[in-house]
């Protein structure tokens, strides 16, 4: 029997997923680089969070704003001085693929030097700490604000993206990024931009999430294979894909295993096999929709 | 005469656009053919159509199958059978195994034309007539002198002769030239219009030549064809066509190089 | 090169030996320490026991990524599938065997057994893995490998064959051969060295011959350039395919090996972090070398060993190579053994060893960057270390 607080659950299982998805989907849109180090961005963004609260500021909302914009720094910092490198090489995309997996390395032991490998975990804000009963069944209502905010980030950036020059530039960088060259967009400027706002995303993301889960320097690892797995089904690129795809695994995560009690874990990979195969592109268009 | 290559009521389609409209063209052996026509006429589309890169949104191609006359359908063919079926190609853009040395990039080709590709127990420099072949195709192509040089370190004259000795070594019954000169200075192309000339005398491969050059085009070609906006515009001996006022006024206000 | 017979050949190769740093004397060298490292500490013949087993994985791998260039990120699967043939075979047939062979022998033949199940179940996976693989190219290759080798995890661990024993994993007792009197326990550490070693060299010998055939040739080709590749006449897709499925056997046997040495054979080999390891090594140590993965692998074993020596830093030995591996791709796409190469070139000056003219029957082989021997290296040329393509940095 599916209660509500599993629906609520799997929408905010899928809401923190579609807020490293979407920065992953964006940066592989435009760059074209997959970023193996989405995971410990997000992984990252948590700390911060935490680290901000116990040491500077007992504020949640701020301290996950610190921690969104440190992520980002670090993000930009990465693109601007290690994946730049890369762009013009014949085989651009494994070399990228494989720097960025030696980052997803050094960011999780520096968060285990600096926090060590034990877990933390912190009570949502307290304007929304509380029990919500519905239907029979009960849920943190923190869990709601989490889909909300999930849900506004996406509006926000469909509407940046769709509506702004800045998204503009975006989208036709993304389709042809010599002729965006030639049009005068200062293309390096942008891609560290774009990387800078897909890492805030994944920041984000670990910083609403850290009041739901407990941070662990695993987490890093565990999220960025599911992040490619909503990706994937969602469409490289794709914003709403990324929602989609996000929403759907997050609710498989949560009702699967009432349904198939072995090789449940398996189902999301062999989603992923069977979209790659039959529609490479991801169910959902490109960039922008 | 007899011919090598026909294409019919060949068109493909890509969205609203129409990049080769309703060609029909036979090629004979022995013929140099040359396929002019402004930027955005259809050659490259053209090209892939003919060696099964793209799929033709409708018509057929049919190349001559060994040493008869009778042509086998290869509309559906994949890239790797049209050139086992006898047609290769050279891109307009070099294409050629750039880390491996001029002879390993033979030796691949004289490979895949043996047959011996899926043999991973005997050494790949083990095979005598391969490497009589490989030796020979050098040769002819005037590149012994750099054959091991790896091709990365080569001259842009030099990486296209090491296509054309690649497109060669499969013994093809057509080449398709894709600009066989492009980028390159009046030295080099003078020398690879004489090795054409050459090769074309001492082989029986037949030669088709999409260039945008005017000087070679006149000078090698028995044949010349002109595409304009995907269909044939023209298509006869460089005297004709040349001299054709619907040619002149394709080319006008385009590039005409 | 007409020596003929046995002792034609064997003063041919003392005469190669004693020539100068040809390939033959790297090889005397070779297969000398591995003799002398029998009779080493035990935890060094284990260490270097484990270094083979890594050496063999990353090896297999590379066949795939630097040969072929495509990366997977999925070989764990085949690791894991070497290991999981073996301790089954061990687990379920190890009785039946006995009953056959007679209890004295038999361990040492449900050993062998259970190797030859591990290879033919890897290379039944890999044959319809590869084949829908292989549809996809570069970073789409990378997940769907990724994406099959996690499917085989959660289906190890979640087990509904009821085969695997989930996150446990299956224990592997390798048991212990009487002959009348004499017992000799296949799992001790210097016997099970002796056959990893010999199990390796052969497999290493095997992988050399393959790049350097006909077959390998043309792999090297499609790495440069498939479209061209394709308009010569090959099957690119079923030349991935083959290799695809060689370089899984290969992995597999590195996985049987592994399943022997660890005692057990454990989801966690079929998870993505494993396959990362042949990434790792082959990078560091220089893909686009034949010598690259093993020479990564050691790096990648002894620098961790070393580091383990150290407890304030053993616990941060994944920076180490996170460091490492973002500074080899961006600054020395080479990696070690290019810079090997380098340093000899700086040390002894340029051709100055093996040039020994005629030596290989190959001047053929001169130029091609993976494969090239450290004699032939000298007579490339102008005896500069390849980069490999676009790397310019």
């Amino acid at each position: 029997m599916i209660g509500i607080a599993d629906v609520v659950i799997g929408l905010s299982l899928g809401s923190r997923l579609f807020l490293i998805a979407v920065g992953l989907s964006l940066i592989f849109g435009v760059l074209g680089v997959l970023n193996f180090a989405h995971g410990g961005f997000y992984m990252l963004g948590a700390y911060v969070t935490l680290a901000v609260i116990s040491n500077v500021i007992d504020n949640f909302w701020i301290a996950a704003v610190v921690g969104a914009l440190a992520v980002g720094v670090v993000g930009a910092a990465i693109e601007f001085s290690a994946i730049r490198r890369l762009y013009d090489r014949v085989d651009s995309d494994l070399d990228q693929l494989i720097v960025t997996f030696g980052f997803v390395l050094v960011i999780h032991e520096t968060v285990r030097f600096i926090w060590g490998s034990g877990s933390y975990s912190i009570d949502p804000p307290d304007v929304f700490n509380f029990s919500v009963s519905l239907g029979g069944s009960t849920f943190n209502a923190y869990r709601l604000v989490a889909i909300g905010l999930a849900v506004a980030v996406l509006v926000g950036l469909w509407l940046f993206i769709t509506r702004t020059y800045f998204g503009s530039l975006v989208r036709g960088t993304s389709s042809d990024r010599e002729m965006a060259a030639m049009l005068g967009v200062d293309v390096p400027r942008l891609y560290t931009g774009v990387f800078f706002l897909g890492s805030v995303l994944a920041g984000l993301g670990g910083a609403l999430s850290a009041p739901l889960q407990a941070t662990s320097p695993a987490l890093g690892d565990q999220v960025i294979i599911t992040a490619f797995i909503v990706v994937v089904i969602g469409g490289f690129g794709s914003i709403s894909g990324a929602f989609v795809g996000a929403m759907l695994i997050g609710m498989m995560q949560s009702l699967g295993p009432q349904f198939i009690s072995s090789g449940s874990i398996a189902i999301p990979f062999l989603a992923m096999v069977i979209v790659l195969l039959l529609r490479p592109e991801g169910l959902f268009g490109g960039i922008g929709e | 005469m007899t011919t090598v290559l026909k294409a019919e009521d060949l068109r493909k389609q890509f969205g609203e656009l129409t990049a080769v409209d309703n060609v029909s063209i036979e090629i004979d052996d022995g013929n140099i053919t040359s396929i002019i026509g402004p930027n955005g006429a259809g050659k490259t589309t053209f090209y892939n159509l003919l060696t099964g890169v793209l799929q033709p949104t409708t018509g057929s191609i049919w190349l001559r199958s060994g040493v008869e006359d009778d042509l086998a359908d290869v509309t559906d063919a994949e890239p790797h059978q049209v050139a086992q079926a006898g047609l290769s190609r050279s891109y307009q853009i070099t294409n050629i195994f750039e880390g491996l040395t001029v002879r390993e990039n033979v030796r691949v080709a004289r490979i895949s034309h043996e047959g011996t590709r899926l043999d991973f127990r005997s050494r790949a420099t083990g095979d005598e007539s391969v490497e009589a072949d490989v030796e020979e195709l050098l040769d002819l192509t005037g590149l012994t002198h750099i054959a091991d040089t790896p091709c990365d370190t080569l001259s842009h004259g030099e990486k296209r002769t090491v296509e054309i000795a690649l497109a060669l070594a499969i013994e093809p019954n057509v080449f398709l030239m894709d600009e066989p000169t492009a980028g390159m200075n009046p030295t080099e192309v003078a020398e690879i219009v004489s090795l054409i000339r050459e090769l074309d005398a001492d082989l029986d491969t037949t030669f088709v030549v999409t260039e945008h050059n005017m000087d070679v085009v006149t000078d090698i070609s028995d044949r010349i064809v002109v595409l304009a906006e995907g269909a044939i515009l023209a298509d006869g001996t460089p005297e004709d066509v040349l001299t054709d006022e619907r040619v002149t006024e394709a080319y006008l206000g385009s590039d005409s190089a | 090169m007409s020596a003929t017979g046995i002792g034609g050949r064997v003063s041919q190769f003392g005469s190669a030996v004693a020539e100068g740093w040809t390939r033959e004397r790297f090889g005397l060298i070779g297969a000398v320490a591995l003799v002398l490292i029998t009779f080493g500490p035990p935890f060094q013949v284990y260490l270097f026991t484990d270094f083979l087993v890594v050496a063999l994985f990353a090896l297999g791998f590379n066949l795939l990524y630097g040969y072929t260039g495509l990366l997977s990120f999925g070989h764990g699967l085949f690791y894991a599938g070497g290991a999981y043939g073996i301790a089954i075979v061990l687990r379920d047939l190890g009785p039946i065997i006995a009953d056959i062979v007679g209890a004295g022998i038999s361990p040492l033949v449900t050993f062998v057994v259970g190797g030859v199940v591990g290879l033919v179940l890897v290379v039944v996976v890999a044959v319809p893995v590869g084949w829908l693989s292989v549809r996809l190219e570069e970073i789409y290759f990378a997940l769907i490998t990724l994406a099959f080798g996690m499917l085989g995890y959660s289906l190890i661990i979640q087990d509904p064959a009821g085969l695997t024993n989930g996150t446990d994993g299956v224990i592997v007792l390798l048991g212990t051969v009487d002959l009348g009197g004499t017992s000799i326990r296949i799992g001790g550490r210097r016997l099970y060295y002796v056959i990893s070693a010999v199990t390796v060299v052969a497999a290493t010998y095997g992988v050399w011959r393959v790049v350097n055939s006909p077959f390998g040739t043309v792999c090297k080709a499609i790495r440069e350039s498939p479209d061209r590749a394709g308009a010569l006449g090959i099957n690119v897709r079923h030349h991935r395919w083959m290799t695809f499925i060689i370089s899984a056997a290969i992995v597999g046997i590195a996985g049987v090996l592994r399943a022997g040495l660890a005692s057990v054979a454990s989801p966690g080999l079929t998870h993505w972090s494993t396959s990362a390891i042949a990434v790792i090594a082959t990078v560091i140590g220089g893909a686009t070398y034949f010598y690259g993965p093993i020479v990564g692998a050691f790096i990648f074993l002894y620098i961790r060993w070393a580091i383990s020596r150290f407890p304030t830093l053993e616990a941060y030995w994944e920076l180490f190579f996170g460091v490492l591996l973002i500074a080899v791709v961006l600054f020395f796409k080479q990696g070690a053994v290019g810079g090997l190469y380098l340093l000899r070139d700086r040390l002894f000056g340029e051709g100055d060893i093996g040039g020994a003219n005629g030596g290989g029957g190959g001047a053929f082989d001169a130029g091609s960057q993976v494969t090239t021997p450290p004699d032939e290296e000298a007579k490339s040329s102008n005896g500069d270390v390849r980069t490999d393509r676009g790397d310019n940095s």
